[in-house]
């Protein structure tokens, strides 16, 4: 066993006792990094996350600062200042920042140690980690590399579950972080929109983008949330919110809560042992006291979680994304008119897949459509959010699986509509439409790949959320899962 | 003028006023203006990714006042949109502007023609970043992002205007409103007030507008008014000759004193606008409207107000005073030290003026205390000193920005007041003149003046001649 195995807090238990010293913990990962065949990493940066531990080891690890020589990895759409971010797309290819997000900032101020920059779907746009300019990025839990880990988060999802860091920063604007993480049996957590800056995250759809991340337990999945939420005036959209304490505010007590299960949801899963591992782990959520209620939501609003998502993060996203034109940064590919170059650099730059969502955003925006899509995709959000929230004055959270199977084969994977389109496989992007707070931890295995459960809340409810989840986990026995001490489970 | 009898002018007019805030619309970069290119640009304003806008709250107090000012209702949630397309200029690929939810709307302001007051009515007032500044060359472009992000606002008219010179009484009013609040410096020539002014005509008595073209690249006021009598000109003679006017974009050309065809319009561009996501609708206080409003330097209306009543000038002074917002804040700081209000204005309008036209600078770059010219203002109303002393004091006044009085000694700038003295000097006249005492007292009171100018003679004019006139008298009458 190594100590990277464990989880951030075990290791920081194991830092603070001197059993090991960042350095040790750094290298480590920097080798894991380097050995990792799945396509994880835009970037390993070696010299300076050395150089950074060296310094750190020759210091005592304050107790109270879990972050404190931990190395982690951050999805390439984290701007880092020195360090080249292309958000895996040609486009910023050579793109070398001059700041670092606010959420890089925190880490490094905090003593975490950047080793890599990790992939993604091309600028965060996909949800299976097949689109990023380097090729498909693969799920650690199949060495047969059929199966997707899912996107956009892809990399990070890898570097956590195989053990390479104990956390990884990500993004989600529709499901980026809790579904990859359902996939590689992760804890992924997305909190409340506004609670971690977004500055420096390279803009989807801001109206839905959100700061998260991988951890392989809850209780690392609170103390991440301790360090990153704060308000940030470089982020106008940053919340005012008193201070809390997840960590120590942390129980798994849930008698007298009150669950949500959205019928529609649950009966669309074909998958038996996605359904069984959810009714047993409903089972015990019951006995340990909660009030588990199935309810319905409207199929023809869960029917609109898709499209309506589809026409607000393109729409967003060609706008966002207006910026690469060849001019300021990114190759220059040359032109005679700024029509040219900005032609130039677009054409090439960016693959058909994105060109299909601009697209699809532009049309959406135009003024002949724009009532007929976007604001009317705009309307169904608004519908959909007060569902929820109708919900979440009678319930605490909504539990769900957060998948409706375990990691889908790579082939075939596209993104055109799905003929039988499955409500149970859009559903986490609500927690996007209205900024709910949303954890996916594991819940199970089928055929050796891992599946998860979600917990979405009300806003700022992230304590309830973390108790649920914790109380989950301890029904699941999954605690610092990773593909690692799976295989060593497993081998026994 | 021919067209005046068959048809109406319509004008229509957009006015961008640039703000002349410490830092940008939506970053943290200072503007200057005048500074080296692109040396005064946030991150932002290059639009590097994952950079994020923070809204500017004196751009919000600066648009506040001005919608108050035109009597604008205030929209008290601020909303942000984005236009959307693709220029060189323009680094996010997109502006962040007010389209759905101005900060003003229905709002006024008064032109006067004659002595006749009109009332043009103002749609909206809405606030936007600039662009970066392009500087086009044979076969590059280059790129100066300085301008990049700058506040502006927009003021559209309603197409109540109608000739070029109500147009010119428009853009006048605006550009006070802007300079007396201190929300721009309002130079057309400079770019920081820009016009774009829409022209149609139409039969009179019709009720539907003719087909609109658009005048751009005004950098007079002058210019605005021109361009617009050419326009209705050009226009009506189109019509009258049986040809359709065009819907074009066209420019003033100054050399001609004529509009000239840029663009043929086809259909107008779609900027595909959408609520700019990184910025939440901000709530404005109460508070903060009012004492945005009630903390707005003083307006012309006011000022003139003030200035006849309080100073009790004349109206022509006063307006001449008022001419330019920084000299008219430069009267009022001199007048703090003196009551010698006329004098003063006097003094400002001949001197201090005739020195700015002379050198070419404005009253910002005038180096000279405000109090030490109420301080000379009042020296040569008491005639302590003559206005040749006078004007050697104020040529080493600007250079030295010392005090007047200080000055007077160090040049020696003195009159003789002293009784004796004076009478000495009238007696010596006298002496060689046996006759003056009798021609006085025959009654050719041209003996007075006679003495009074061979004393100054004797001086080199530096006898105060109240005094001396009265030893002068004395004298005579013995």
């Amino acid at each position: 066993m190594n100590y990277l195995d464990l989880t951030l807090s075990e290791i920081h238990e194991a830092l603070v006792n001197k059993k090991v010293t960042p350095l040790e913990l750094t290298k480590e990962a920097i080798k894991r990094a380097k050995e990792n065949k799945d396509n994880a990493f835009e970037l390993i940066i070696e010299e300076d996350a050395i150089k950074k531990a060296t310094e750190l080891s020759n210091h005592e690890v304050p107790k109270d600062n879990y972050f404190y020589g931990i190395p982690y990895v951050a999805k390439d759409n984290f701007s880092t200042k020195g360090y080249e971010t292309n958000a895996s797309s040609n486009i910023l290819k050579g793109y070398v920042p001059l700041f670092d997000a606010t959420a890089i900032e925190a880490l490094n101020k905090a003593g975490a140690i950047l080793i890599g920059k990790s992939t993604l779907d091309e600028l965060a746009m996909g949800g299976t980690g097949t689109s990023g300019h380097l090729g498909t990025t693969f799920n650690p839990y199949d060495p047969t590399h059929t199966h997707l880990i899912g996107g956009s988060s892809c990399g990070s999802a890898v570097a956590v579950s195989d053990s390479i860091v104990p956390f990884a920063l990500g993004s989600d604007t529709g499901d980026s972080i809790r579904k990859p993480a359902s996939h590689s049996g992760l804890v992924g957590l997305k909190p409340t929109w506004g609670l971690i800056s977004r500055f420096g995250l390279f803009p989807f759809a801001p109206s839905m983008d959100h700061v998260g991340f991988f951890t392989r337990s809850v209780k690392d999945s609170a103390i991440a949330l301790n360090l990153l939420a704060f308000h940030d005036d470089k982020d106008s959209t940053s919340a005012f919110k008193e201070k809390e304490d997840y960590v120590a505010n942390l129980n798994s007590e849930v008698k007298g809560k009150k669950i949500a299960v959205v019928s529609e949801i649950l009966n669309s899963i074909q998958d038996k042992t996605i359904k069984s591992a959810f009714e047993n782990l409903i089972k015990k959520l019951e006995k340990d006291g909660a009030e588990v209620n199935y309810v319905n939501f409207s199929r023809d609003l869960l029917n609109a979680i898709y499209p309506t998502y589809m026409v607000i993060s393109c729409a967003e996203s060609t706008s966002n994304n207006a910026n690469l034109d060849g001019i300021k940064f990114g190759p220059y590919l040359g032109g005679k008119t700024y029509q040219e170059v900005i032609y130039n650099a677009r054409t090439n730059g960016f693959s058909p897949l994105i060109k299909r969502r601009f697209v699809l955003g532009s049309y959406s925006l135009m003024r002949e459509n724009q009532h007929d899509l976007f604001l009317r995709a705009q309307k169904a959000r608004r519908l959909i959010v007060d569902k929820c929230n109708e919900l979440f004055n009678q319930y605490d959270a909504i539990v769900l699986p957060a998948s409706p199977t375990p990691a889908p084969l790579i082939k075939g994977s596209n993104e055109k509509v799905q003929k039988d389109y499955l409500a149970a496989d859009n559903w986490l992007a609500i927690g996007n439409f209205g900024g709910f707070p949303s954890i996916t931890l594991p819940m199970g295995f089928e055929n050796e790949l891992p599946f998860g459960v979600n917990v979405t809340c009300k806003p700022y409810d992230e304590v309830n959320m973390f108790n649920i989840a914790l109380n989950i986990e301890k029904n699941t026995g999954f605690a610092g899962l990773s593909y690692q001490n799976h295989k060593e489970k497993d081998g026994k | 003028m021919e067209n005046s009898m068959n048809f109406e002018t319509i004008v229509g007019i957009e006015i961008h006023v640039e703000m002349k805030t410490k830092s940008k619309m939506f970053s943290l970069a200072p503007i200057t203006f005048g500074d080296k290119p692109n040396t005064e640009v946030a991150l932002l304003d290059m639009a590097f990714p994952g950079t994020m806008p923070r809204v500017n709250k004196e751009a919000v107090r600066n648009a506040i006042r001005v919608s108050n000012a035109l009597h604008m209702s205030i929209d008290q949630e601020l909303w942000f949109d984005r236009k959307n397309y693709f220029y060189s200029d323009l680094p996010k690929g997109y502006q962040i502007t007010q389209q759905a939810r101005p900060i003003g709307s229905k709002g006024y302001l008064e032109i006067e023609i004659d002595g006749e007051k009109k009332r043009i009515h103002i749609e909206r007032l809405h606030m936007e970043e600039d662009t970066c500044m392009q500087h086009h060359f044979s076969d590059y472009t280059l790129l100066d992002y300085n301008r990049a992000g700058i506040p502006l606002i927009e003021i559209v008219s309603k197409p109540e205007i109608r000739s070029g010179l109500e147009a010119r009484k428009y853009v006048e009013k605006i550009r006070e409103i802007v300079t007396f609040s201190n929300v721009s410096d309002g130079k057309m020539e400079e770019g920081s007030l820009r016009c774009d002014v829409n022209v149609s005509i139409r039969p009179y008595g019709s009720n539907d507008f003719g087909t609109k073209v658009e005048v751009k690249n005004l950098n007079s006021i002058a210019n605005v008014e021109k361009a617009i009598d050419f326009e209705a000109k050009r226009q009506s003679e189109l019509l009258l000759m049986g040809k359709e006017v065009e819907q074009e974009t066209r420019r003033f050309d100054e050399a001609k004193k004529e509009t000239v065809l840029m663009r043929k319009k086809t259909d107008a561009a779609d900027y595909k606008y959408f609520t700019e996501p990184n910025i939440p609708p901000i709530k404005l206080s109460d508070k903060f409207v009012e004492d945005a409003i009630a903390t707005c330097p003083e307006l012309y209306d006011h000022k003139l107000e003030r200035f006849l009543n309080d100073y009790k000038l004349n109206s022509v002074d006063a307006k001449i005073l008022l001419a330019d917002v920084d000299f008219s804040l430069y009267y009022d700081e001199a007048a703090k030290s003196t009551k010698l209000y006329q004098p003063l204005a006097n003094f400002m309008i001949s001197e201090v003026n005739g020195y700015l036209n002379k050198n070419n600078i404005s009253i910002n770059e005038f180096k000279v205390d405000a109090k030490y010219i109420s301080e000379l203002v009042e020296l040569l109303q008491s005639k302590k000193i003559n206005s040749s002393q006078g004007k050697e004091i104020f040529a080493k006044l600007v250079k030295e920005n010392k005090s007047p009085l200080a000055l007077q000694k160090e040049l020696g700038a003195i009159l003789i007041s002293d009784e004796e003295t004076i009478r000495k000097l009238v007696l010596e006249v006298l002496e060689q003149n046996v006759t003056l005492r009798d021609d006085y007292k025959a009654g050719k009171t041209r003996a007075q003046g006679f003495v009074m100018g061979q004393i100054m003679k004797k001086t080199g004019g530096k006898v105060n001649p109240g005094v001396a006139n009265k030893v002068i008298i004395e004298e005579l009458k013995k």
